[in-house]
């Protein structure tokens, strides 16, 4: 029997990506290993391997380049020497997996420090469209479920099985339909239709249903509707679910950056030809020195638990770039024992990778605090949002040179807004302001920090 | 005749006798090591028959054969090669690899085709031979066919109007003795069939068909009183097929070897052979140099089929319709006007045959009553006094013979239009449609056209009761090569009329009985509409209908209404069912978000359902609301008026279903 090739999940809550090409040609021999094609996820493109061998079939109506498909389509088949081809992705084969190709560390410090239920039970359970729709109809968690199917595949009957166990009356969660007019309309709109009272019979969304929910968008003729992207709507899910799982507290505090400036236009006449150190590498340097001093403030929450890197674990820090397709956060591995050029050279890979769109995600998997700057924006201070499952995110000002009071004279120097926001569920008011003293004291002094630098 | 012309003869048929033989005994070899892909009927010991009968005909002239018609294609000129590529399944093949053994195709040559069914190519021949006296061109057609041919109405059917209306037809009966394994003295009630031709009034003859000499004597003048307006003739060839009926079949269940090897002594080139040379008419070595020659021609036509190409799998559904659909020069107005001169559907039509008629010389209207009567509906009133007997032909209650007939003609350049008055009639021809007419263009690869118009009636009403009322639309509309018109007003019937009388392809014209007399604005200027253009017969918003013929009314007769309740109906008529345009479908449902198709044709596997999946598949995001259906009652029309009012759709069924799919 041919294997079928399906669209693997990347990461935890992909529910589709977009098929980006074939790696490999209809006919060509394919080996475990080997990657065959090339799939987006919710923020970065990535080669999928190969975990059977056989002879690659592209059915006719399999996805073509740029369309989006959903996490266990079938998309293509291996098939044995002389066997015969499926001429549709839709025939039935026993399933290959593919799994991600990935140059990413395998597994980071903190989760090796995971009891083990964490670090293997979190992915979602297999199951089939129809299968999830039951599911959701009798009220019955998937990850609850023993599958029964190959590969531990949840069944129908399993869900039927332990939905006559629950005390729950189907009726009571109804089923909410909509016709597939009103759902493409409401995606077109950003509507969740699962939100609004339908009007058709048996309480079916109708397209009337879902325009009425947005009047004002209706009755203002000229406006244009933007079709949500998937990148924007994990953005948009990501920035609810920082609000909505923690206790944010924003600190800010201006310090004093001339010693910074100085540094900096130091390092720019020692730069000979390669990139220089910016404000943002230098204090992403000099925040791992100060993460060293408050390990808490470099915590990631992994369920129930929150997980703190030990002195050997590298720290892994995250930068927020601005892209054409919004927000993304490629992270700079081990900064505290890479040397300061070396680190200007990967943020300026990193950030050309994130402006191109070729982040893998392994690239922006892994890290323990997040350092956002708007400096060139004229902003001073600001309310950054946590990058989860991080504790700690850091908000970089402008730079700007102002009077300010020393020794009772009033003398031009170089200020700087830090704006701090942790989650107060992890670390206290008291042990997050002295982790943003540490940092300011590291900035203002940047040499020192830096040439006491433990790595 | 001079000796000169006789050796000349004796070696033209000797030679023509071993191509046949050779050709074939080469392709049972081949069919042995499984080159051959399908059946393959040789024509071993039976070579007299075709060889002699087409040593009288010219290229012009026109032979249709069966099954067994390897030796009737290469008698009549098809160079071995071509025949050999064809049944290797090859590019180069005489049928371009569509047709293989059964469906030999050389209209170049006049090979107008071999057929897999037993009897149309009587009627085929019937059709050359009606064009041939329409152009009045001196051509014969001939019929090749076996004595199984003789107890099927084909042969009756044809033998008869060949004869009423003396048309230069040869039926040439090669009686074997048995069809397949049955034998010809069992099935037949008179096993005489050289005498069954005075039956039907025409010169019969049973010859001896293992000689080629006094074969070939009897075709001379039977092809000449053919050419000369003496009118068909028929000819029992009493032979034996001396292989199995087809490669690979067992032989001796039904008949013995003795017999087989009896009859092997009677080999028709062996007996040739002898007789020329004891006569002294030509010499041994004259025939051997005959048999090396063909031999290496045998050879090199193997070569040629095994080093052809296959043909392009891409190119599998071409030519299933003409690759050049229309020739006219009239101008396309698919766009109905919104007023104008008023006249009836029936009119609308009339107009348009008499236009295309006048222009058209090669259209011919066959039809029970459509001569004198002018029709039964008066489709062809006042014609047959400007057109004559030969173009408004009155047939004897044969369909399905007139309309194999039709077959032939639209093969051999004449342009035929069926005028069946009740659609219901045409089933007695559905073969003939099905098998022959719609297939001919693809089978042929496209060398041949098929300009056949077949019309008739369709619809419920006025208690017609159930064999003068059926709906037969979406029966055709299952058959590539067929165009399927159902028109709704007299604009789009005049417009798709003439377009029809200027197509190449077949088409089947059905109007229903009940909207023939509703008049319409028809401008008088020439236009046409192209097939598969729909109209949109009343813009609206709300919900798309869409529907035929007399459904169109009928849903008309609701929108106003409804329009006051506030629910806007787009109407959709797709005018032709094949081809049908489902991206007007589309785009009203794009625009509307429902759909109701009202057909008052049978729902399963019917016209609603097509368009229902075609929409379902393609336009699932514009649906709000789940497609809804209307048709007739599953049943045979009823005749009385209740009853029959309970099985067609009504204007409230279809208001009722508008406003219950308004609230889904
Ligand atoms: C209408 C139809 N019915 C049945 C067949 C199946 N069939 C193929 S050949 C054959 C026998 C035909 O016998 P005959 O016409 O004597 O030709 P022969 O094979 O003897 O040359 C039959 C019954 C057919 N091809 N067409
Ligand atoms: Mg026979």
């Amino acid at each position: 029997m041919p294997f079928s090739i399906t669209i693997p999940r990347l990461g935890w809550s992909m529910e589709e990506g977009t098929f980006v090409r074939w790696l490999k040609k209809d006919g060509d021999v394919v080996r475990p290993g080997d990657a065959v094609f090339e799939l987006e996820g919710e923020k970065a493109a990535q080669d999928i391997e190969a975990v059977d061998s056989g002879i690659l079939r592209i059915p006719h109506d399999a996805p073509k380049p740029g369309t989006v498909v959903a996490v266990g389509a079938v998309i293509g088949f291996l098939v044995g020497d002389g066997e015969a081809v499926p001429n549709s992705i839709n025939a039935n084969t026993s399933t290959s997996a593919s799994i991600p190709k990935s140059d990413a560390p395998s597994a980071s410090a903190i989760v090796q420090s995971l009891p083990s239920r964490l670090a293997e039970g979190h992915e979602a359970p297999a199951a089939a469209p129809s299968v999830r729709r039951l599911a959701r109809e009798r009220g019955v968690s998937l990850s609850a479920l023993e599958g029964s199917g190959p590969s531990g595949r949840i069944m129908a009957e399993d869900v039927r099985t332990t939905a006559k166990g629950k005390t729950m009356p189907p009726q009571a969660h109804s089923a909410q339909v909509a016709s597939p007019r009103a759902r493409r309309v409401a995606k077109e709109l950003g509507i969740d239709w699962r939100r609004l009272h339908g009007t058709g019979r048996g309480g079916r969304v109708r397209e009337r249903d879902v325009r009425a929910a947005k009047p004002q968008l209706n009755q203002l003729s000229g406006l244009t509707v933007v079709p949500v992207s998937s990148r924007r709507r994990t953005i948009a899910n990501r920035m609810i679910s920082s609000r909505e799982q923690t206790a944010s507290v924003t600190l800010m505090t201006q310090i004093d950056a001339t010693n910074l400036v100085g540094l900096r236009t130091q390092f720019k006449q020692a730069a000979n030809g390669s990139n220089i150190p910016s404000y943002s590498d230098i204090i992403m340097k000099l925040v791992s020195l100060a993460l060293r001093q408050h390990p808490l403030l470099a915590a990631r929450s992994e369920g129930d638990q929150w997980m703190i890197p030990s002195m050997s674990d590298g720290l892994h820090i995250g930068l927020a770039v601005d892209t054409e397709g919004g927000l993304v956060v490629p992270v700079v591995r081990d900064v505290g024992s890479t040397g300061l050029f070396e680190l200007a050279n990967q943020t300026v890979k990193l950030i050309e990778k994130s402006r191109a769109g070729t982040l893998v995600v392994s690239e922006m998997q892994g890290g323990v605090f997040t350092i956002s700057n708007l400096g060139s924006f004229g902003i001073d201070a600001f309310t950054p949002i946590i990058n989860l499952p991080e504790t700690a995110v850091l908000g970089l000002g402008r730079i700007r040179r102002e009077p300010v009071v020393v020794d009772d004279k009033i003398v031009a120097r170089d200020q700087l807004t830090l704006s701090l926001t942790f989650d107060h569920r992890i670390v206290d008011g008291a042990p997050a302001a002295r982790f943003l003293q540490t940092v300011s004291q590291a900035i203002e002094n940047p040499s020192a920090w830096l040439l006491r630098s433990d790595g | 005749m001079t000796n000169h012309d006789i050796a000349k003869t004796c070696l033209g048929l000797y030679r023509k006798m071993q191509v046949i033989r050779q050709t074939e005994e080469e392709l049972a070899r081949c069919h042995q090591r499984g080159l051959i892909h399908g059946a393959c009927h040789t024509y071993v010991g039976e070579e007299a028959i075709a060889s002699s009968v087409c040593s009288h005909l010219r290229t012009e002239d026109v032979v249709f054969s069966t099954h067994r018609g390897h030796g009737h294609a290469l008698a009549k000129g098809l160079p071995p090669k071509e025949l050999m590529a064809e049944l290797f399944g090859r590019q180069t093949g005489c049928s371009r690899g569509r047709g293989g053994s059964m469906h030999l195709f050389s209209p170049e040559v006049g090979m107008m085709g071999t057929s897999g069914i037993v009897g149309p190519c009587i009627l085929q021949a019937c059709g050359g031979g009606y064009s041939f006296k329409l152009m009045k061109t001196d051509n014969v057609a001939v019929a090749f066919f076996g004595d199984g041919a003789v107890n099927n109405g084909a042969f009756h059917e044809g033998l008869n109007m060949a004869s009423i209306w003396k048309l230069p037809v040869l039926f040439v009966c090669e009686n074997n003795q048995f069809a397949t394994e049955v034998p010809f003295a069992y099935s037949a009630g008179n096993p005489s069939v050289g005498s069954r031709g005075v039956a039907y009034g025409m010169p019969g003859l049973t010859v001896d068909g293992n000689d080629a000499l006094e074969l070939h004597r009897v075709a001379g003048e039977a092809v000449a009183r053919a050419r000369a307006g003496g009118g068909p003739t028929l000819i029992e060839c009493v032979t034996y097929r001396t292989r199995a009926h087809a490669e690979g079949m067992g032989d001796f269940t039904y008949r013995t070897r003795e017999d087989v090897e009896e009859w092997k002594k009677r080999c028709p080139i062996q007996r040739l052979r002898t007789t020329a040379i004891e006569q002294g008419i030509v010499t041994a070595a004259e025939l051997d140099s005959v048999d090396g020659e063909i031999k290496g021609l045998v050879e090199e036509a193997r070569k040629f089929a095994e080093s052809s190409p296959w043909p392009e799998a891409v190119s599998a559904t071409q030519f299933a319709y003409s690759e050049d659909p229309v020739s006219s020069k009239v101008p396309i107005q698919n766009l109905r006007p919104a007023a104008g001169r008023e006249i009836t559907m029936t009119q609308a039509t009339h107009e348009a045959l008499s236009e295309e008629m006048g222009k058209n010389p090669g259209i011919f209207v066959m039809g029970e009553g459509i001569g004198q009567r002018g029709g039964n509906f008066k489709t062809t009133a006042g014609l047959f006094d400007i057109y004559g007997p030969t173009r408004l032909c009155d047939t004897p209650i044969c369909e399905r013979g007139f309309v194999g007939l039709a077959c032939g003609a639209g093969m051999t350049g004449t342009r035929p239009v069926i005028d069946f008055m009740f659609a219901d009639f045409v089933l007695d021809s559905v073969g003939e449609i099905v098998n022959q007419i719609a297939k001919i263009q693809y089978m042929s690869s496209g060398r041949l056209k098929m300009p056949v118009l077949l019309r008739g009636c369709i619809g419920i009403g006025h208690s017609a009761a159930t064999h003068h009322s059926g709906n037969y639309y979406a029966m055709y509309a299952q058959i590539p090569g067929l165009t399927v018109v159902v028109p709704s007003s007299p604009y789009d019937a005049k417009g798709l009329f003439k377009r029809a009388l200027n197509s190449n392809d077949p088409v089947i014209f059905l109007e229903h009985r009940e909207i023939l007399s509703v008049k319409g604005p028809v401008p008088e200027t020439e236009y046409e509409i192209e097939f598969g253009k729909a109209a949109i017969v009343r813009p609206g918003q709300d919900v798309t209908v869409v529907a035929l013929a007399r459904m169109v009314h009928l849903t008309l007769s609701v929108c106003d209404e409804l329009e006051k309740e506030g629910i806007s109906v787009e109407l959709v008529d797709p005018r032709t069912v094949l081809p049908l345009d489902i991206e007007t479908i589309l785009q009203s449902v794009k625009k509307t978000g429902r759909l109701l198709v009202v057909d008052e044709g049978f729902a399963p596997c019917g016209f609603a359902v097509d368009v229902a999946a075609q929409v379902a598949d393609r336009g699932f995001n514009d649906l709000d609301a789940p497609i809804k259906r209307i048709n007739g009652a599953f049943t045979p029309t009823p005749y009385s008026p209740p009853l029959e009012q309970a099985v067609v759709p009504q204007a409230e069924t279809i208001s009722k279903a508008i406003r219950e799919l308004m609230r889904e």
